[in-house]
């Protein structure tokens, strides 16, 4: 483990050079938590309204939560540099090294979200007091059960998009395919809660990464309750063990094909 | 003078027919972009279904309306970066000496410039675009109305990229806020104009052009008015005259980085 807290240090020390570069992208997410306040503004006709249980001020903590981990842990590292190691034949120099790619990969990630992640979250609580006012059943002591459930999230995110860039062993762009991933995660799981979907859906999307991934962190800040933050840190717990073996069997079948075809 | 102009749009043409080839190289991984963005594109479909579940008017807009502004935002994006990728990415060119090679060319710098890539996956934006239209509001006049403005929304998105791409040629950093200011443009272009009131409402038809590039054509389209289509071609013409000016007057702050590279 040592040289993977080596790798990941290197990485943290590197970004912290860049900060700048994390502040300019807050310029997407604050048009994009405005948008989304706007939306949900409009769609609550009074100050009193639920929607699928929720007040109009959970759901904009929703939003401003799932968008947070959105933003904060999007990295080209486990998508677009993976894929291009793959298809530029680097990944050849890679694998002989003393560790495994796919770790290597995940510990230089996990240096990259480190620095942005807290920078987003900060940015979130700050537009939430302003622009929507606090929530009103949240309290501070529940971020110890929050932070791990986010820090989780992230990782099996990154696991499963790494699992994607793996595609390429066989085919040259896995890009398509991180879209329609990226796109399930964005389109159903962070602009609402899975309650909005018709009752015979949330059995299956619980199952999906959507849950694990935004849902379960994003919930718990709004509306925390001790028995759903255990059902989610073992869904989550289960989810990882599920996608590291899946990460590690692609990448034993992706490395065979690579030395068939020579690299 | 207009054989000098038939010569650059055939350069141009040529261009983007040497480009689209290019990438057709490899046809699983081009038929595979194209297939995934439009799948990419549908998959907001489910947004709005839910959302229309809750409330029957948004903004204004029913769904049938909405679909329209999806299908005229993803087809001006991706007629735009069918013909005019290059000028998405103009502040690497810029930052990294890379217009040189553009300088020596005897042709239109600017053309010659924003039309020298293709992305592949803009032609499963720009199919899909066409597609909602025929699905949800066909109408003959209206098919011709939305390509119409595909055309300018396509012209006024790439001068809007063009106006921020040269703004490096000033300033260090421009390249990330260009970047970010011309992503907001989707960001806004995918929502009913009726959800946004006072101050933004103004921003939106004014400083960042959603509103001339999507949300008033929209508008046409479903209520056909002569002033509106007028002011749409009127405000295209101004905002590329605006986008050369700058891209120009940049220029002339230009200097080589001496780079030595192979285009290939």
């Amino acid at each position: 483990m040592r040289k993977y807290a080596v790798i990941y240090r290197s990485v943290l020390m590197e970004n912290m050079q860049y900060v700048m570069n994390v502040v300019m992208g807050f310029i997407s997410y604050f048009i994009i938590i405005f948008v989304l306040i706007q939306l949900w503004n409009y769609m609550y006709s009074s100050p009193d309204e639920l929607i699928s249980g929720y007040t109009r001020e959970q759901m904009i903590w929703y939003t401003l939560i799932t968008e947070m981990i959105w933003f904060g842990a999007r990295s080209a590292k486990v998508s677009r540099q993976a894929a291009m190691d793959i298809r530029g034949g680097n990944i050849a120099y890679l694998m002989n090294k003393p560790y495994h790619y796919t770790l290597y990969i995940l510990a230089k990630y996990t240096g990259e979200w480190s620095i942005q992640l807290p920078m987003y979250a900060v940015l979130a609580a700050v537009m939430g007091i302003t622009m929507v006012g606090r929530l009103p059943q949240f309290h501070i002591v529940t971020l110890l059960a929050v932070i791990p459930c986010i820090i989780l999230g992230v990782t099996i995110n990154a696991v499963f998009k790494l699992c994607i860039s793996l595609i390429s062993f066989w085919i040259e762009d896995s890009n398509p395919f991180q879209w329609l991933y990226d796109k399930l995660i964005l389109v159903v799981g962070t602009i609402f809660p899975i309650e909005i979907f018709p009752a015979q859906m949330q059995p299956f999307l619980k199952l999906t990464p959507i849950y694990t991934v935004c849902y379960g962190p994003a919930k718990l800040v709004v509306d925390f309750d001790m028995e759903k933050c255990v059902e989610i840190l073992v869904a989550q717990i289960v989810y990882l063990a599920a996608g590291c073996g899946l990460m590690f069997f692609v990448y034993r079948k992706g490395v065979k094909k690579l030395y068939v075809n020579g690299g | 003078m207009l054989t000098a102009v038939k010569n650059q749009v055939r350069v141009c043409v040529l261009f983007t027919k040497y480009n689209i080839m290019r990438e057709m190289l490899n046809k699983v991984t081009f038929l595979t972009n194209i297939c995934f963005m439009a799948l990419n594109n549908a998959a907001f479909i489910i947004q709005w279904v839910i959302l229309f579940h809750l409330k029957k008017d948004i903004g204004g807009y029913t769904m049938k309306e909405v679909m329209l502004l999806w299908g005229l935002a993803a087809s001006t994006f991706g007629l735009a970066r069918i013909l005019f990728d290059r000028a998405f990415a103009l502040p690497d060119l810029i930052i990294n000496g890379k217009l040189d090679a553009y300088l020596v060319i005897p042709k239109n710098v600017l053309l010659s410039v924003i039309t020298s890539s293709t992305n592949t996956s803009a032609i499963g934006d720009f199919l899909y675009g066409l597609a909602v239209m025929c699905i949800f509001s066909f109408s003959v006049g209206r098919f011709f109305l939305f390509l119409l403005f595909t055309v300018t929304g396509a012209v006024i998105v790439t001068s809007f990229a063009l106006i921020m791409g040269s703004l490096s040629f000033w300033f260090v950093r421009a390249e990330m806020f260009g970047n970010h200011m011309v992503n907001c443009m989707i960001s806004f272009n995918t929502y009913p104009d009726g959800i946004f009131r006072g101050k933004v409402r103004f921003l939106l038809y004014n400083i960042i052009p959603v509103g001339m590039s999507v949300y008033q054509p929209v508008h046409v389209m479903m209520r056909f008015d002569l002033g509106s289509l007028l002011t749409v071609l009127g405000y295209t013409v101004l905002i590329s005259a605006a986008a050369v000016f700058v891209f120009y007057r940049g220029l002339r702050r230009y200097s080589s980085s001496s780079l030595m590279a192979a285009r290939m």
